[in-house]
């Protein structure tokens, strides 16, 4: 055991921090949203200024743009990325596709894909839920059939997030109908958008925001080679891109970044004898926050340190439980500490934005513990998957 | 002591429930609204036509004499139907009004719905502490003027008056004001030396949120019980899995920790409108209220979204509405932190909680 960084890596996390605060413009820092809503030239710019310096992808392959670094030095970067609020790369592109590409995609893939792919010119949405396939994922229906060099597609996706936004959709869908077990009949298709016969309707979520969309396919056609790996094995993509996703999806740069806003917030809101934060009960809560995030950071590295060739630790589940959950309660200690002002949701000369964010942002985070693996899903796979519990 | 509701209060009861469904449309429509919005007349007429907007004000004063308790039988429906009005606020500042003195010619006007009077209690950029404003009070020999900034819990621009508190340095103590013709701007209203009348002091202040309170307990209730209703009846219908939802148990017994919640915060909010009642003080209960609701609010309000998944956090779906709701309810005259403190400071006055006294 050393808990000290060594010389190296504190050089490593020096550089790192000194890119994030002094090289990233104040104005891509100043957050992913404007009125709570994601800006996709933001996003675009920040990705971009990333990918030319080399940080966009640092976990892919080296002859597409990855970094050989350590499990230590990609947590490091994720947590100062996070906590000088930098954009991180879209992760539909940067976490999930992009992987799966180069894992099992052709080289024709590769090469036509990666590249636009790290440097967000094609920006990517998922397509794997739909109405009756959410936690039972392997139950989707919506179909490709074959037909000379292309997919001929039907069905509906949903909760696409940022859909209006994507230039692509990595799908799944199902190739053979027939197969004996639901898992051997899925494939994975990559799709542009604005193939003829697609459409996409908008979500509003309970904040007012729109994020997630649907989307409907109506005799798509697709050309073959936009086929990922081989057809009837998009299960085994689809486990190791959710794989990928779990790891790293517990934000403790965020979720330190806000708990530290969130003191900075109690120190300057006024009662009659100091400001909030000279509350006992509010103090007591930050201080318990903070112990849990320690708790959660120590083991976020001690997963990583276990995790062998990129291969996903089943430890990581404890991860996503508790990052889900404790960036939950700070943004409900925030909509707390806003008090009366968290009841109005616009900002104006009495109410100060984050006021007025704190209960649309609260709302919005109810989602973190339903979407990439339900924190009900998370539980499953430490009881069956750990601890040897079946059912 | 008796939770059942005699025939009057079931009547009551089952009179708002019917109106409060015909005003809200029940069906999952986008068209909902989400978040904080402008008082909805119609709604608001509707309601006073049905003398909701009176049952705490005496007979004499054009009221309709009833209790808290029928306060928060009422605002139960209009909780569980997603009527989403400032009623527990007007309610608390209409019993500021009529228990105090000097705005006495409102009332009618308040009952009827033609006059909206609403609170502005809170202060920008300050916790909330009515009872330690920094907006201050001024008597001349013409009458009361108030200088501050206040923050309502709603939209203000519709009142036609505020109830406000301000410290009166000259005689060293906090007061209850009336505003008439506030210049509100969305929520804020700024006051310089704007006429005020006095409606009394800081009891006066207890007795109005307290009964607001209650309305609040009454519509978390009715909010509660609809998530909870709504989540039971998709653990039995979605299917995931080949199963319904209901045969996974670790959903069916957070379901049933629900219920618990739901139930305990029944009693309370039953018990407290029967104790505020008797005792229109009793700021202690009040807050025990207040506490009890706001985290079986939380409780429910979250789970209710987490056990639907995606469906919950849909600005189509019911629950979400109910939770955002619930989420208001919570930081509305003072959150689970501050009554908390409130009871902090008090514990060393008792023995024990005597619920018979
Ligand atoms: C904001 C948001 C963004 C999303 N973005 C995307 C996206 O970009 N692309 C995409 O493909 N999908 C996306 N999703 C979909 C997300 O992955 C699903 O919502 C999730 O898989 C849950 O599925 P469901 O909503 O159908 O809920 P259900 O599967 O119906 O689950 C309902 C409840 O039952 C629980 N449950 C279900 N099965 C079990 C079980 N076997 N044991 C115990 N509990 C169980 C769940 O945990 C949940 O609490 C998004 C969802 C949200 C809310």
């Amino acid at each position: 055991m050393q808990r000290q960084l060594t010389d190296e890596d504190r050089a490593f996390q020096q550089e790192m921090r000194q890119f994030f605060t002094e090289t990233v413009p104040e104005e891509l820092r100043s957050g992913l949203s404007k009125d709570g809503e994601v800006d996709p030239d933001v996003m675009r710019r920040a990705q971009r200024l990333l990918n030319e310096h080399g940080l966009a992808v640092p976990h892919w392959p080296t002859e597409f743009g990855g970094k050989d670094w350590t499990e230590l030095q990609r947590h490091i970067w994720r947590t100062e990325m996070q906590a000088a609020d930098v954009p991180p790369p879209l992760a539909f592109n940067a976490n999930m596709i992009g992987p799966v590409i180069a894992s099992f995609g052709s080289q024709e893939q590769k090469e036509r894909f990666l590249p636009p792919t790290a440097n967000l010119d094609i920006w990517w949405c998922q397509g794997f839920s739909e109405p009756d396939a959410g936690s039972d994922l392997a139950s989707l229906r919506t179909t490709a059939v074959r037909e000379g060099d292309e997919y001929i597609v039907n069905g509906q996706k949903t909760w696409t997030t940022l859909g209006q936004f994507a230039d692509w959709i990595f799908c799944l869908v199902r190739t053979d109908p027939n197969a004996p077990k639901k898992q051997m009949g899925i494939s994975m298709l990559l799709i542009e958008m604005n193939s003829p016969g697609v459409t996409l309707r908008p979500i509003k979520l309970i904040d007012g925001g729109h994020e997630v969309n649907e989307v409907f396919f109506e005799n798509v056609r697709v050309p073959a080679d936009q086929l990922v790996g081989e057809e009837n094995k998009g299960w085994d993509y689809a486990k190791f891109l959710l794989g990928n996703e779990r790891v790293g999806v517990a934000p403790v740069g965020s979720i330190k970044r806000k708990l530290a806003d969130a003191k900075a917030y109690a120190a300057q809101t006024k009662t009659a004898t100091g400001t909030m934060l000279d509350d006992p009960l509010l103090a007591a809560r930050i201080a318990e926050l903070e112990a849990e995030v320690m708790a959660l950071e120590v083991t976020v590295m001690r997963v990583a340190g276990n995790s062998k060739e990129g291969r996903p630790d089943p430890v990581s589940s404890i991860l996503k439980l508790r990052g889900s959950e404790l960036q939950q309660e700070v943004l409900e200690l925030i909509t707390d500490i806003a008090g009366p002002a968290s009841l109005h949701w616009t900002p104006t000369d009495d109410i100060e934005e984050w006021a007025a964010r704190s209960t649309p942002t609260y709302l919005n985070f109810r989602k973190a513990s339903i979407y990439g693996g339900s924190n009900e899903v998370q539980r499953s796979v430490i009881s069956g998957g750990i601890l040897g519990l079946k059912g | 002591m008796d939770f059942a509701y005699d025939d009057e209060q079931k009547a009551l009861q089952s009179a708002v429930r019917e109106m409060a469904n015909r005003l809200v449309p029940q069906e999952t429509s986008g068209d909902v609204p989400v978040g904080p919005r402008p008082l909805d007349r119609d709604a608001w007429t509707a309601i006073a036509e049905m003398g909701l907007l009176g049952l705490p004000i005496s007979e004499d004063a054009g009221g309709m004499g009833a209790s808290p308790v029928e306060v928060s039988i009422a605002a139960a429906e209009l909780g569980a139907a997603r009527l989403e009005l400032p009623y527990a606020d007007a309610m608390a500042a209409a019993v500021m009004i009529a228990r105090g003195e000097g705005g006495d010619d409102l009332l009618e006007s308040i009952v009827d719905g033609s006059s909206v009077v609403l609170t502005a209690l809170a202060e920008p950029g300050r916790a909330w502490d009515p009872e330690h404003p920094e907006a201050t009070a001024t008597k001349s020999d013409d009458g009361w003027t108030i200088t501050g900034h206040k923050l309502g819990n709603n939209d203000l621009t519709e009142a036609d008056a505020v109830v406000t508190t301000a410290q009166c340095p000259d005689e060293g103590c906090t007061c209850v004001f009336l505003v008439r013709e506030p210049k509100a701007s969305g929520a804020s209203v700024s006051f310089e030396s704007a006429e005020a009348i006095r409606l009394g002091d800081l009891d006066l202040l207890t007795e109005g949120l307290n009964v607001g309170i209650i309305a609040l307990g009454g519509e978390a209730l009715g909010a509660m019980g609809a998530a909870l209703r709504s989540t039971v009846e998709y653990l039995k219908t979605r299917k995931q899995f080949g199963v319904p939802l209901a045969a996974f148990q670790t959903l069916t017994q957070r379901a049933a920790d629900m219920y618990v919640s739901v139930e305990l915060a029944r009693s309370t909010v039953n018990f407290a409108s029967m104790a505020i009642t008797d005792h229109p003080g009793d700021s202690a209960t009040a807050s025990r209220l207040k506490l009890i609701t706001g985290r079986t609010g939380r409780h429910v309000g979250q789970e209710a979204i987490q056990l639907h998944g995606g469906i919950g956090m849909t600005a189509e779906y019911s629950v979400g509405h109910h939770t955002t709701r619930l989420t208001q309810i919570e930081h509305t005259f003072g959150d689970s932190r501050y009554h908390l403190a409130r009871l902090t400071a008090g514990v060393r006055e008792h023995d024990m909680v005597d619920v018979l006294a």
